[in-house]
């Protein structure tokens, strides 16, 4: 797509949305394939707007150093002053490992596309559209949510796990219920998230809602589809119950009593080191709940097959827990 | 004298050794029956457009998948004969299905068909896999319904 913006213009929309004045010469880019030029204080042409790239996004987790995602830029909207993210076509096919077994994943920009038209109005996703730039790479506009993810709220409470427990987690269940509807839906259209996890789930600010992000991962499935979705799905759940991971170092540690007691069919089925049997550590946990649980665990005598049937057992877990709560 | 209906049998095929071996199994069980035709069925997977580059790369990919497992079903096919079993009583069928569960497409795909047993290789997935990738073997004998089903070591 040619250029339809002057410089004049692009330089006139920066100076009216943004607070500070441009202190370099203004680059401009109609073509994202380089997505390492495309740096701070440069201009990316899409779909007839400008977006003022402000820098490269990161993404950390389990105490590694930020890993920067050169393919997701941070923008300011020149016609509307938004923050955004820009996510550019970034193909990668490897070889993932858990637990010793192989999967092929990859990145698919066409996926990502698919489920924002999917979810435009759904209140439980990130939401952005899809943009071709001049050489029609699929370039993704999306909004910037702003609030902590699922992962850092639940580590910032800083109450024991009783009180948080009976005070604090009747609203995260209900984000986290939510959640899960969210990706029933998704499944419902044979569409995977693809990576769940617990800094995928943004609280929104403004409005409370719990929102899944990052949408381009796949992965090449065997006889279920919705099999790791579903995994993802009972670590967060563990993560949430547990006010953080519950780990077998942890409870040796501080309770040595119960640590004698734990079996291999209290763990995660993937993650050795992480109880899934949380009653035995926190007992106050109602009976439906810790059996949805331990349905992630070595001890199941099924495992859940789809969303649905887990989605039907937290339902059922959630009458029970509005006892708890206070 | 009293006549039997003739025996309807569905066999699963893949790629796998142990999908051979059931269709071994098959071919030495009843390949002396003149009342049991066989039919050899290949789910396969409609490939994510998502995982190619392009869509020349999927096709490729497709076509030459399609002919290897053709190749396999006309290979069994051909072992049943051997055995026994008469032309007109084997026959094949490759299904291109987009699949939430293989296992529950396989079903899918034969429901109301009159098969009287279900036949197929188990992989010998761990507890691990079965758990992140499911297992087809335990999605049919789970689902099945009037009909029995073998699993072949």
């Amino acid at each position: 797509m040619p250029i339809t913006l002057s410089k004049d213009e692009l330089l006139g929309r920066i100076n009216g949305t943004c607070l500070t004045p441009l202190d370099q010469e203004l680059v401009v880019y109609t073509d994202a394939s380089d997505f390492f030029a495309l740096d701070r204080g440069n201009i990316l042409i899409l779909g007839g707007n400008g977006y003022l790239i402000r820098g490269n996004t990161r993404e950390g987790r389990f105490g590694l150093d930020d890993e920067v995602k050169f393919w997701v830029k941070r923008a300011t909207d020149l016609a509307t002053g938004a923050l955004k993210i820009i996510k550019i076509p970034f193909f990668e096919k490897f070889n993932a490992h858990i637990a010793g077994l192989t999967y092929e994943c990859y990145r698919s920009p066409g996926k990502e596309s698919r489920i924002l038209q999917l979810v435009a109005e759904h209140p439980n996703f990130m939401h952005g559209i899809s943009l071709a730039d001049d050489k029609d790479n699929n370039v993704r506009v999306m909004e910037f949510i702003h609030g902590p993810s699922l992962a850092d709220y639940v580590a910032s409470l800083d109450l024991d796990h009783e009180r948080y427990f009976h005070e604090a987690f009747a609203p995260i269940f209900e984000g986290y219920l939510e959640c899960v509807r969210a990706i029933a839906f998704l499944h419902g259209h044979l569409e995977k998230h693809g990576d769940i996890r617990r800094d995928h789930v943004l609280i929104d600010r403004d409005t409370g809602r719990y929102r899944w992000i990052d949408f381009d991962y796949n992965y090449r499935h065997r006889e279920n589809m919705f099999g790791y979705d579903l995994f993802g799905l009972g670590n967060i759940l563990a993560y949430i119950v547990g006010h953080g991971d519950v780990t077998v170092q942890d409870v040796r540690r501080d309770k040595p009593a119960l640590f004698d007691t734990l079996w291999g069919e209290d763990l995660n089925i993937i993650f050795r080191n992480r109880v899934m049997n949380l009653a035995k550590i926190f007992p106050y946990i109602p009976r439906s709940l810790n059996e949805v649980l331990r349905h992630f665990s070595p001890g199941a005598n099924y495992h859940y097959e789809n969303t649905s049937q887990f989605l039907d057992d937290l339902e059922e877990a959630k009458i029970d827990l509005v006892g708890c709560w206070t | 004298m009293k006549t039997h209906p003739a025996k309807k049998i569905l066999i699963a095929v893949d790629e796998s050794l142990n999908s051979s071996r059931a269709v071994d199994y098959v071919a030495r069980i009843l390949g002396s029956y003149r009342d049991v035709s066989c039919e050899l069925l290949h789910v396969m997977q409609e490939p994510e457009e998502d995982f190619f580059l392009t869509r020349e790369d999927r096709d490729k990919w497709f076509d030459g998948q399609r002919a290897k497992m053709e190749g396999i079903l006309e290979e069994s096919r051909e072992r049943l004969i051997r055995a026994g079993f008469a032309a007109n009583r084997v026959r094949t069928r490759l299904s291109v299905r987009r699949c939430p569960t293989v296992s529950g497409c396989i079903l899918d795909e034969t429901a109301d068909e009159g098969f009287d047993a279900l036949v197929l290789g188990r992989k010998g997935v761990s507890a691990k896999e079965e758990f992140l990738f499911g297992s087809v073997s335990s999605g049919i004998i789970r689902h099945a319904k009037r009909m029995a089903v073998w699993v072949v070591n």
